[in-house]
């Protein structure tokens, strides 16, 4: 439905609780590089900075009352801010939610409290080796590009947001243009239109946001690598991929599941070189193909890469592996299902990428469309040429191996990292 | 507007009163839960729940850290790894994964403290062939001497990759210090040269041992109907052959022994580009003291509200980022800890108001009884939470089959809206208040020289 010019789209869950999404699209689209990390603080200060009606504490007090959970994320293509409540306490929720949306106070004193635990959680990421590799990845990889952007921004960038700046910054993409809102859950279809259009009422009209694609296809192999004082290191890799609308775009999430299961039987079953070897297809207003994996023997892991890729574009997959992968797909639509807030960001990414949130419900008939030559057209197509970075003991990795071009790294500066 | 009492009354009313008992020797349950114990031990339930067409299997088994001496730490693990490596009816792990992909298979396993479980989630209508394929995992494994080269290196990757991680570090020296001689009791990640040089035969001893049907339970979970289940896991499961005697009997586990005195220490590490704390006591355990394992939970629930005085004097006030008390229930003596990220600036302030918070815990006033019932108010609805995935289900009951009891599971809910005041402090009292604990923090060189922690992170 649509209530004050913004798209509801209203799912049932079949149980007690309810889920309320309201998106707003764009994500790094809509802050300047030297300004990323804005979003996310403006979305966190939406429920730790007061609002019109409560301060911080009477907020958060409330909502304890209820174990109402009501919070933000900022992520490359869009915002959400969610409510998460027991369906018999929304009507003490929504209130709090709606305040929380609309009419956030940003207390200056909070702020300066929240923007210091920004900092510290990014240095929290930052020593999680699985999430700082992906960071340093997409810096490399997106160099000048808005995906370059990191949503949670960095320390010296964070550190410096005014609340003047953030609060601004929120209220130039708190518009209709912008938003989308996904409601799983069983509520009163009238109610809850009602309890929508008063919220949307205190927010301004906008343009209507045009999504910016951009494909990455990188002309050549690169290597980037830091070196850590790890106990393994980590290695990732990024390519291309189809964009949203594209269509390749099913037959590539098919071959990247198939692939996904290869690499995992290559690279760990048959070669014993990494716990969690990773391989998936990340959709998005910039498509990437990504491997990881985190080995004492990195150069290792490549020739048995190189081996399984120049293999699968040279023979195919199966008849039988696309069939198999397709019942796996079946699995994977329904364990979804299985809760409201995955249901709700299944809605969330398919209108947001796809402009129709129905695909959500109708993509297993159409992965079941997708042929053998499809999927194996496909492959050829996009695992290409790959940005590598490395983040570990240099001594391990010979650059060579990964882009022809690579200078070799400078032994002289190496100190060997434990237990490699 | 919505009278409280009577919100939490339908809560209650909806999760309480449906409770079925169906036998004698019967385990209370919750609603749509059904229980068989076949004849050769194996405990079998049955959740009927058709919210999406799927099935969830699972066998738990009673093992993990608890069992494992220094000369098998982390081999509980591995076990578990080659749970998924071949057996006689696939004899290798292509098969093995080639099979799991004909039955769209969602597939995984883990190893805790006291309990190790195997589960696959598919479709409803491959219930039969789920369970077969389970079975011939379970009790037809193959451990070949090349298969283990392959596999020790990849478990012991999972353990390099987890102390690539500070808080990782930081938990396992707290862990080292708490339990002392019996560390590896507590520790499912287990130990390098142990896990890199794990033999087939060390495999079979743990088999020998835990992998019988008396040791363990199925869970089948999902769009199902129980007759039918139960007919499917006797067919299938009923010739597995009882041990002949109680594993936990014949290879009982030590008592871990009480701290004596508190315990500080800084590790210094590169890799934390922030500070992190831990402080740790041991906790009451089912068997002794199961009454104090339901005032914990409350209590903690209690310490994460907002207007707690821990969540305001720590994090209104900027003193850390996060500061989490928990408790964790296990049958062998449960740990109480905090896990604090310390806004770095503020490391001492921040050090010095958890100790002072922890020696208020027992003071009149720490609480209110209004307190008291929020948080009973969130137990209640995490229960629904708890809830809402039906592929969780079976994990969710076995952890409790493994450490509590299934009635102790059942009554949980129930039993945490009955708490008092009372049995909250009879618990600090017991637990906390003027206790030993392990106190640790790791920080990287740069603010280690700036915040010199050794200088007050000890005892006074």
């Amino acid at each position: 439905m649509t209530v004050e010019g913004v798209k509801v789209i209203v799912h049932p869950a079949h149980n007690q609780l309810i889920s309320v999404v309201t998106v707003i699209k764009g994500g790094v689209q809509n802050y300047p590089a030297e300004k990323q990390g804005i979003e996310a603080l403006a979305i966190r200060a939406l429920t730790e900075c007061g609002t019109v009606n409560d301060d911080k504490n009477s907020f958060k007090d409330k909502l304890d009352k209820v174990s109402g959970q009501v919070y933000g994320t900022s992520s490359m293509d869009f915002a959400t801010f969610r409510l998460n409540c027991v369906l018999t306490d929304f009507d003490i929720v929504w209130p709090l939610y709606s305040d929380a949306l609309t009419s956030p106070k940003f207390d200056e004193k909070e702020f300066l409290r929240i923007r210091q635990d920004a900092v510290n959680m990014i240095r929290d990421t930052e020593s999680d080796p699985q999430n700082a590799i992906d960071k340093y990845a997409k810096k490399v990889a997106f160099r000048g590009k808005n995906y370059a952007k990191d949503p949670d921004g960095t320390e010296a960038i964070v550190s410096k947001l005014t609340v003047a700046e953030t609060k601004n910054y929120y209220k130039s993409v708190l518009n209709k243009g912008k938003l989308l809102i996904v409601v799983v859950g069983d509520i009163d279809r009238n109610l809850l239109q009602e309890n929508i259009a008063a919220m949307l009422k205190k927010i301004p009209a906008g343009p209507a946001f045009k999504n910016k694609k951009e494909a990455y296809a990188p002309a050549k192999a690169s290597f980037s690598s830091t070196k850590k004082d790890l106990a393994t290191n980590y290695i990732q890799g990024i390519t291309g991929a189809p964009l949203p609308g594209s269509a390749d775009y099913n037959a590539y999430q098919l071959a990247m599941s198939i692939f996904s299961n290869k690499h995992f039987l290559e690279v760990r079953s048959k070669n014993g070189l990494s716990y969690a070897p990773g391989a998936w297809f990340s959709g998005g207003s910039t498509s990437t193909t990504n491997v990881i994996v985190s080995t004492t023997d990195p150069d290792k892991y490549k020739k048995v890469l190189d081996t399984l890729v120049t293999k699968l574009k040279k023979d195919g997959f199966t008849a039988e592996e696309v069939k198999n992968e397709k019942a796996g797909y079946d699995t994977s639509v329904f364990y979804r299902q299985e809760t409201n807030d995955a249901q709700a960001n299944s809605l969330v990414s398919n209108e947001v990428q796809f402009g129709n949130w129905k695909r959500s419900i109708t993509i297993k008939d159409e992965i079941n469309k997708v042929t053998l030559d499809q999927v194996n057209a496909v492959f050829k197509k996009y695992m290409g040429n790959i940005t590598w970075v490395y983040m570990g003991n240099p001594a391990k990795v010979n650059p060579a191996l990964y882009a022809p071009t690579a200078k070799p790294l400078p032994k002289s500066t190496v100190t060997p990292a434990k237990k490699n | 507007m919505h009278n409280k009492r009577s919100i939490m009354y339908k809560l209650i009313y909806s999760i309480f009163l449906v409770a079925t008992v169906s036998g004698f020797s019967q385990p209370r349950l919750p609603e749509n839960y059904f229980w068989q114990k076949l004849d050769n031990g194996l405990e079998v339930v049955v959740i009927e729940n058709n919210k999406v067409p799927l099935a969830t299997i699972e066998i738990a088994v009673k093992n993990g850290a608890y069992t494992e001496g220094p000369e098998y730490s982390g081999l509980s693990h591995l076990f578990e790894h080659m749970f998924f490596k071949a057996n006689n009816d696939y004899p290798d792990q292509e098969k093995f994964i080639r099979r799991t992909e004909e039955l769209g298979m969602i597939w995984n396993g883990t190893t805790g403290e006291e309990r190790v479980n195997y589960y696959f989630t598919f479709n409803n209508d491959s219930l039969e062939a789920g369970l077969k394929f389970m079975n011939a995992a379970m009790r037809f494994p193959i451990y070949r001497k090349e298969d283990m080269e392959k596999e020790n290196p990849v478990v012991d990757g999972e353990f390099q990759r987890a102390e690539s991680n500070p808080q990782f570090l930081l938990y396992f020296d707290v862990q080292k210090k708490t339990w002392g001689d019996l560390f590896t009791r507590k520790n499912p990640i287990g130990d390098h040269d142990i896990i890199n040089t794990a033999t087939p035969e060390k495999m079979m001893i743990i088999k020998d041992k835990y992998y019988y049907p008396n040791n363990s339970i199925l869970v089948i979970c999902g769009d199902v109907k129980h007759e039918a289940a139960f007919q499917l896991a006797n067919k299938i499961f009923g010739s597995w052959k009882h041990s002949g005697f109680d594993p936990h009997q014949k290879y009982p586990i030590p008592e871990f022994k009480p701290l004596t005195k508190s315990d500080y220490f800084v590790k210094v590490s590169s890799i934390a580009a922030t500070p992190y704390m831990m402080y740790q006591w041991e906790g009451p355990d089912y068997r002794n003291d199961s009454a104090s394992t339901i005032a914990a939970d409350v209590f903690s629930t209690l310490v994460g509200l907002n207007s707690s005085k821990w969540q305001q004097a720590l994090i209104d006030k900027g003193l850390a980022t996060y500061a989490i008390f928990q408790y964790q229930t296990l049958k062998y003596v449960g740990p109480v800890y905090a896990f604090i990220a310390p806004n770095p600036d503020k490391i001492k302030e921040c050090h010095e108001e958890i100790l002072k918070q922890v020696a208020e815990f027992s003071q009149p006033g720490y609480f209110t009884p209004q307190q008291i019932d929020d948080a009973k108010g969130i137990l209640l609805r995490n229960q629904i939470r708890n809830t809402e995935k039906p592929s969780t289900l079976p994990m969710q009951m076995t952890y409790h089959w493994a450490s509590t009891s299934l009635n102790y599971f059942t009554d949980l809910t129930k039993n945490y809206q009955n708490v008092t005041e009372a049995d909250i402090r009879r618990y600090i009292d017991k637990y906390l208040n003027n206790k030993p604990f392990v106190a640790g923090i790791i920080i990287n060189e740069e603010m280690n020289k700036k915040y010199n922690p050794e200088a007050y992170f000890k005892q006074k």
